[in-house]
Formats: C-alpha cells, structure tokens, sequence
C-alpha cells in the first residue's frame, strides 16, 4: 500500500486521502470504469464502420446484376448501367499506377539506400510530407493549371491519370521505403561481401525481398485512385458519356463521379436511388477488394518466408 | 570495372533526380496556384479577398470574401475534431493497451476499411442517412448542416488519428510501463500517468495530421453541408448550411470561364488552402520531430 | 612480434600501421600484422576490443559505416587495398567473407549458391557444376543434394552456416573472413563447421574471430590478441597458448578476464 500512495502523490486527491485498502479499491473501481469506456470507444469506431457498410451492401446488391456492369447509362442515367464508369475507373487506374509507381519505387531506393543526411535530403523528405498533405482539390487545381492549361492535353484521361499519379505518388514512396526498412541489413552486407556492386545488391536481394511490402502499399493506392473524385473533377471526367474513351485525350466517366453526379445533380435523384446504391456498392466492393488482395499478398508471403 | 563504376553512378544520378522531381513538383504546386490567384488581385484587392464577408461571385455587384468559407472550413473542422479526438485517443488506447492481442487483431482491419473508403461513399452515406436524420431530430428545414458535416468528417479523420496515436502509443518503451507497475500503479494509472504523457507528442502528431485532412476533404462536404456561403454564428451555425473552401472551389470551377476573375478567385482560395495545409503539416512534422528525439 | 611469421616469404595480408576511428572514437590503434597464405588465423579479445572493426577492414566492408575514418595500409599480395585504383568490388570478390548469424538469402539453396556466380557473369551451362562444387567443398552437398530447389531457410542453423561458406566460396575468393561463426550454432555444427575450415586451409586463406579459446586453439595456426583496439601479442599459436609473452594475453587466455 506504501508503494501504492507513492505513485499517486503526483495528483489524484482522492486516492491519496483515502489510503489503504479502500484506496486500492477506489483505483480498481475507477479503472473498471476507464476501461470499460475505452473498450466502448473502440467499439463505436467498429459500429461506424459496420452501419456504413451494412447500409450500402443492404440497399446496393439488389441493384446489382451483370447488366448493371456491362450495359451502358440509358434515358439521360435514370436507367440502364455503369459500365463506362467501370471502364473509366480502370483506365485511370492503370494510367495513373503505371506513372507512380515506377517513379515512386525509384524515389524510395534513393531516399533509402542512397541518400545520406544531407541538405538535399531533408528537402525532398519535406517536399513528399507536403505533398502527402495537400488537398486532393489542390492537385485538382493544380492538375487544371498544368496538364489541361499549360500543357495542352485538354480535359482528358491523360491530364486525369497525370494528376491522381502525382497524388499518390508520396503514398507510393512511403509504402516502398517502409517495405524496405524492413529487410534485414544482412542480406546487403552478405551481398556486397560477395563482391557483388550496390545496384545489383538492390536490383537482386533488396527488391525482391522487399516486394510484398511494396506490392502491398500499390494495392492500397489503387483503391484510392478508384475513389478520388476532386483531382479529376476539372481535369477530365465527364457528366455522361455514350460511349467509351478511344485515346489518351478523350474524356472519359469514372464510378465516384458518376455517383457523386446522380446523388446531387441527377436528372431525378430519388428515381435513380438504386442506381446510387449499386454504384457505391461498386466502388466499395473494389476499395475492400484491394484492402483484401493486400492481406492475402502479405499473408502469403510471411508463410513463405516462415517455411 | 570502369564500365561498372561509370553505370552505378549513373544509376544513382537517376534515382536521386527521380526522388529531386518531389520538390520540383512541390514548388511547381506553389507556382501554379499562386501564379492564377495572384491574377485576381488586379480586381479585387488582397485585403477585400482576405476580410471579405461576402462570396457573391456571380451577381453584379460581385464580391470576392474568403471569410465565409474559411470560417466554413474552420467550424466543420473544429466540430470534427471535437469529438475524433477522444474517440480516437480512446480507441487507440484500448486497442494498444488493454485489448488482448487477438481482439486487436479483430479491430485493426475495421479502421484500415474506415481508411479506405472513398469520400464520395462517406458523402453518400451522410446525405442519404444522416441529413435526415439532423433535419428530424432538431426540426430543421433542411439537414445539410456544418453539424451533419463535422459528423462525417470526424468519421472519416478516425483512422489517420487512430493509427498514429497507436503508433506513438505502442513505442512508449515497456520498461517505463513495467516500472510504473511494479510499484504498485493499477494498469489504468500506468496508462493515463506514464505511458499517455509519454505518448503525447506522437498523438499531437496524428491530431495534427487528422486536422490537415480534415480541412483538404472535398466531396463528403460538398454533399452534405448545404453548400450556402455565409459566415456561421456559434455555436448556432452548426445547425445551419455552411460551405467550406473545399467545396467553393469543387463546385464553382466547373461553371466559371477560364481566365475569368472568378476562376482566379478560386486559385486563390485553392492557395490559401494550400498554405493551410502546409503550415499544419509542418507543425505536424517538427511535433513527431521531437518525439522521435525522446523515444531515443 | 613479427619474429613468429619471419619464415614466410610474402604474406597473404600485410597490415601496417591500420588506426581506424568511429566518429571521434578510436577503435583501432595502430594495429600490424602479416599473416601468411594457406594458413588460419584466430582473432581474440574481449567484447568489443575491435576483431570486428579490424576484420571488416580487410574487405573493406567498413566503407558502408558514416564517418569511419581509417589511416594505415592493408595489402594482399602487394597491392594496398586502400589505394587509390582498387575497386572495391573486385576487392571482395577476393576477400568473402562469413557472418556470425547464418543469414541466406530468402531463395532456395540453390539460387543461394548461384547468385554470386550468376551475378559475376559465370556461364549458365557452368552453373550447376559451380554449385555442386562450392556445395561439396562447404561440405553440405550429401545432405541438401536432393532439395537444391528448396528454400534455404528451410535449412537448419548450421546447414545454412555451411551454406552461407558454400555462397562465399562459389565466388572462388582467395582469402576468407570469417567474424564469429559458430557462435550462434550448437556443439555438433559447430565442431563440423571447424573440420570444413581445416579442409579449406589448402586452397585458401582464412582469418577467423571467436570467443572460444579451444576452437582457436584446435584449428589456428596463428593467432592475435586484442584489447581495447591494439593488437597486443600475435603469433604461432601453440606459442600464444603455451608461453605467451604478454601477462595480458596470459591473463585473458586463462579466463582471468574479458
Ligand atoms: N558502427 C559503429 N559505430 C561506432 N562505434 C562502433 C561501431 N561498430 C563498433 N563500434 C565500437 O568499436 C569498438 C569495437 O567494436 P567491434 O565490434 O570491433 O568489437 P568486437 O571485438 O568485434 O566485439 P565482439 O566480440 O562483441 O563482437 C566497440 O567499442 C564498439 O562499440
Ligand atoms: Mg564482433
């Protein structure tokens, strides 16, 4: 009991004016209390996620079916199905992956097997912070000004996927040296000692050791390009299109605009409910789908590597 | 070995301007949008554009203000952040703390699907479930309120302040715990004397971080605030329609005329923004600075 | 000191004067040594008196340390390693080396032994018989002949020790470092692991680190002394064990300390 009123001298009155052993159960009562509170947190965060996505499965699957996925929008959107949506939100995915991710795996390997602590390193460290945090309108914004403006590439899937690669490429980068941080600094020394030169040390050992890290953190940005809406807002998307994209410069329809659009401007918001639901339904399956995909791809190769 | 040593450097000349090409982008982020807004003070004057109490873009007697959308943007924000902070903070708590490791596990993936899911589906969600809802239970004539948006807004900010104060949390060395312990402190004593102090810093940082993306979120807001520019009373605004700099700026660019005053308008509220969000990440950034000196 | 290794015509590795700083810190001083070809030779010393620090420099793996700064020369077989047309990577295709932890890469055995030939630009057609070669020498081969394509952490502690000498060897190094190897293995791998490096002493050079004073003693033919960064007493080792001239040497060999 001593032991127990030094630490509390620091504050809490109550307990230390009682002392004892009613003290010690005044401290077993509060935490009982505290805990169970905490846990009721926890538990409100499980049930915001659980309400939200039970409402839109519960309301979107009976709007789904296989026409809704490969027909197009008919009478002005009220009827028919998403499917250039669909086309759109896989376009822009492999546009904009096949910048960043190249891009950002090069930027890490530098960051984290070249880069020393110098002046330049702490800017460019500071530059992806940034980035990280800018608003996706900016890069919107930002997207309009460059690639549609000043470059001349028009309101089109080229300027659309140039922008989104641009907002996930801080992702991309923290993902990748994440991934290889945690390859042992054996397998690089043991490498180099085999008189084997830095580049193939990474090239051989580094990167493939580190690719399910990386493949990991790309899965997870790819459901963030499906899902942003504001980059590609003044860069490319379009109301309603008949049919598909046919280049790099056309205009294209994408899911979370497509939803955003029949929710809030829609030639007549409550006849198409069941078009919403089915198309946030969509977009939520493709979001948890990579979320899954990333486990798996984790889990998959942790057994592996245990064998 | 010439050939060798000549095709390394080149390849690390490569990697570096690959990872320069951030801060290029960075500064060109800068350029852009202050080069477009700073075209709008040729007609509206930098002082008008920041203590304006108007957003009248498109009537005659046109008026520039940002201080409707910035207080906009700082009561659903505050509102957010009113109640992700200790939902946050507690669920991080219990998760690193007092859950058993397998109920951990259970709950990591709910705040990782919380992180993934697209702000068009939270707006969805609110503008179909919740605005209603507000519109019912306060009587109001329409639920698209700064209150319905602070709601989907702290929803959505839950992951970013619950993962990093985890983090912060979870690194707390065990040693300071166990000798909190071993001198009789209950668990919960331990938690909210020595390892929550301990932590403060690293949670200040996932505040910081969950405020910055809270004041970028665009189209959650768009849906659900009402969208109407006017400068919110307190704390009675919440229950009214306001419109953030977001979604001034998601809204207006389609319609507005390239070049015209009012899309420089926007580039400047989009700058303003932009300064925002840079200055809380840097404060961000120097707090986890600090902590990571500590942990050391 | 240098008495011991007169007999010898051109030393393997000749160290003169190696000091070798960490930062402000001092880890090495002053330390030379000759040590001769085809022989072993022990490094000994309490923790953290540099064996590490002074083996790393042979094949300059301390390059990879920030601010390590080292004075003095190194030459194998003439040549100052520290000098200014060596390339660092021809370097430790000469001089392998082989770790304390086991630590192979996360491919099967095979791909393991492969790599460093592979990488070196050995032809495809050769690989096998390189394997099998290096794979025999480790002396490994009649166990894991069958499961080349398995991954090598599948391998026990001390298989994948001898598979790590096996990765180092495909390399055809002429000297081998060797920083602690057992020390992480239990008795039976370990007593193997001492047969395998007695049997390598005819084609190649060896320099080893222990703690443990029997295996220096069983397996070296010369051995150093160090403390707190100076070389204190080097040669033959029945000489270092029996007689040796300095007290500390003695005390540290009796077990009076470190
Ligand atoms: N990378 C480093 N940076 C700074 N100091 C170092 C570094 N590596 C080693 N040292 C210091 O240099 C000294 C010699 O270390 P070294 O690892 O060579 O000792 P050792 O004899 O191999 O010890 P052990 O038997 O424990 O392996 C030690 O005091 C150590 O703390
Ligand atoms: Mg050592």
């Amino acid at each position: 009991m001593e032991l127990d009123a030094k630490v509390s001298e620091s504050g809490d009155k109550a307990i230390r004016v009682k002392g004892g052993l009613s003290m010690r159960f005044n401290a077993k009562i509060s935490e009982k209390i505290a805990f169970a509170l905490l846990g009721l947190s926890a538990l409100t965060v499980v049930g915001f996620v659980l309400v939200i996505l039970g409402y839109i499965i519960y309301n979107g699957y009976s709007a789904i079916n296989i026409g809704f996925l490969t027909e197009m929008p008919r009478l002005m959107m009220t009827e028919g199905g998403i499917y250039p949506a669909i086309v759109g939100t896989i376009y822009l995915i492999i546009g904009s992956m096949s910048i960043a991710l190249p891009m950002g795996i090069m930027a890490a390997v530098y960051l984290n097997e070249y880069a020393g602590e110098t002046r330049t390193t702490w800017l460019i460290e500071m530059a992806i912070n940034n980035l990280a945090g800018t608003p996706s309108v900016v890069f919107g914004l930002f997207g309009l000004a460059l690639f549609v403006k000043y470059f001349g590439f028009g309101s089109s899937l080229l300027s659309s996927s140039l922008t989104l690669a641009l907002l996930i490429l801080p992702v991309i980068i923290r993902s990748t040296e994440e991934a290889l941080i945690t390859v042992p600094k054996e397998y690089r020394e043991s490498s180099l000692a085999l008189g084997v030169s830095k580049w193939q040390t990474i090239r051989h050992v580094v990167l493939p050791a580190a690719i399910p890290g990386i493949i990991t953190g790309s899965v997870l940005s790819i459901g963030r390009v499906a899902g942003e809406t504001a980059p590609i807002l003044f860069t490319g998307v379009a109301y309603f299109l008949p049919r598909l994209p046919d280049s790099i410069y056309s205009q294209f329809m994408a899911l979370p605009y497509h939803l955003f659009v029949l929710a809030t401007a829609g030639t007549n918001i409550e006849k198409t409910r069941p078009i919403q639901y089915g198309t946030a339904l969509v977009l939520l399956l493709i979001v948890l789908g990579l979320n899954l995909v990333a486990v798996l791809i984790r889990r998959h190769y942790r057994n592996k590597l245990k064998i | 070995m010439l050939s060798r040593n000549y095709r390394e450097k080149t390849i690390e000349w490569a990697l570096f301007l690959v990872s320069a090409l951030t801060v290029v982008i960075l500064l060109l982020i800068c350029l852009f949008l202050f080069r477009d807004g700073l075209l709008l003070f040729k007609d509206t004057s930098l002082m008008d554009f920041l203590t304006g109490k108007f957003w009248y873009p498109t009537s005659i007697n046109r008026q520039f203000g940002l201080l409707p959308l910035f207080f906009g943007s700082l009561i659903v924000t505050a509102g957010a952040i009113l109640f992700a902070v200790p939902l946050g903070i507690a669920s991080a708590i219990y998760i690193s703390e007092i859950a058993d490791p397998k109920v951990a596990d259970f709950l990591k993936p709910f705040i990782e699907i919380l992180a993934g899911v697209p702000s068009v589906v939270f707006g969805f969600f609110g503008l179909v479930v919740l605005v209603p809802i507000i519109q019912h239970s306060f009587n109001l004539p329409t639920g698209q309120t700064a209150l319905t948006g602070s709601i989907m807004l702290g929803i959505m900010a839950l992951p970013t302040i619950i993962t990093i104060s985890e983090d912060a949390i979870s690194s707390v060395p065990s040693t300071l715990e166990q000798g909190s312990l071993a001198l009789g402190a209950t668990k919960w004593q331990t938690i909210y004397r020595v390892v929550v102090p301990a932590a403060l810093s690293g949670i200040s940082a996932g505040v910081m971080l969950g405020i910055g993306r809270a004041i970028g979120e665009t189209m959650t807001l768009m849906m659900v605030t009402g969208n109407t520019a006017v400068i919110p009373s307190f704390p009675g605004g919440f229950l009214a329609p306001v419109r953030t700099m977001t979604a001034t700026i998601a809204l207006e660019m389609g319609e507005v005329p390239q070049g015209s005053t009012h899309f420089h308008a926007l580039f400047a509220v989009g700058s303003v923004l932009f300064i925002i969000t840079l200055l809380v990440n840097l404060i961000a950034d120097s707090i986890k600075k600090r902590y990571k000196f500590k942990v050391d | 000191m240098t008495e011991a290794v007169q007999n010898v015509s051109q030393p393997q590795i000749q160290v003169e004067n190696l000091n070798l700083w960490y930062g402000e810190k001092q880890a090495l001083k002053n330390v030379s040594m000759q040590i001769p070809k085809n022989s072993i030779t022990a490094l000994i010393g309490p923790s953290g008196c540099g064996k590490s620090t002074f083996i790393r420099c042979l094949n300059r793996m301390n390059d990879l340390i920030k601010d390590c700064r080292i004075e003095g020369r190194v030459l194998t077989e003439g040549k100052d390693i520290y000098g200014p047309n060596i390339d660092v990577v021809d370097l430790r295709k000469k001089v392998g080396m082989v770790f304390q932890k086991p630590n192979p890469f996360p491919m099967s055995i095979y791909d393991n032994v492969a790599y460093g030939p592979r990488i070196h630009g050995a032809n495809r057609k050769d690989l096998d018989g390189i394997v099998e070669q290096a794979l025999r020498s480790a002396a490994i081969w009649n166990e894991i002949s069958d499961r080349l394509k398995s991954p090598a952490l599948s391998l026990s502690g001390g298989q994948q020790q001898r598979l790590c000498i096996a990765r180092t060897l495909a390399v055809k190094p002429k000297i081998i470092l060797f920083d602690e190897p057992t020390s992480a293995l239990d008795p039976i791998s370990t007593s193997r692991i001492e047969d395998l490096i007695i049997n390598l002493k005819k084609d190649y050079t060896i320099v080893i680190v222990t703690h443990n004073m029997q295996q220096a003693a069983r397996i070296s033919d010369y051995t150093g002394f160090f403390l707190m960064g100076e070389l204190i007493e080097f040669g033959q080792t029945r000489q270092i064990f029996q007689n040796p001239r300095e007290k500390s040497t003695e005390d540290y060999i009796t077990g009076r300390f470190g």
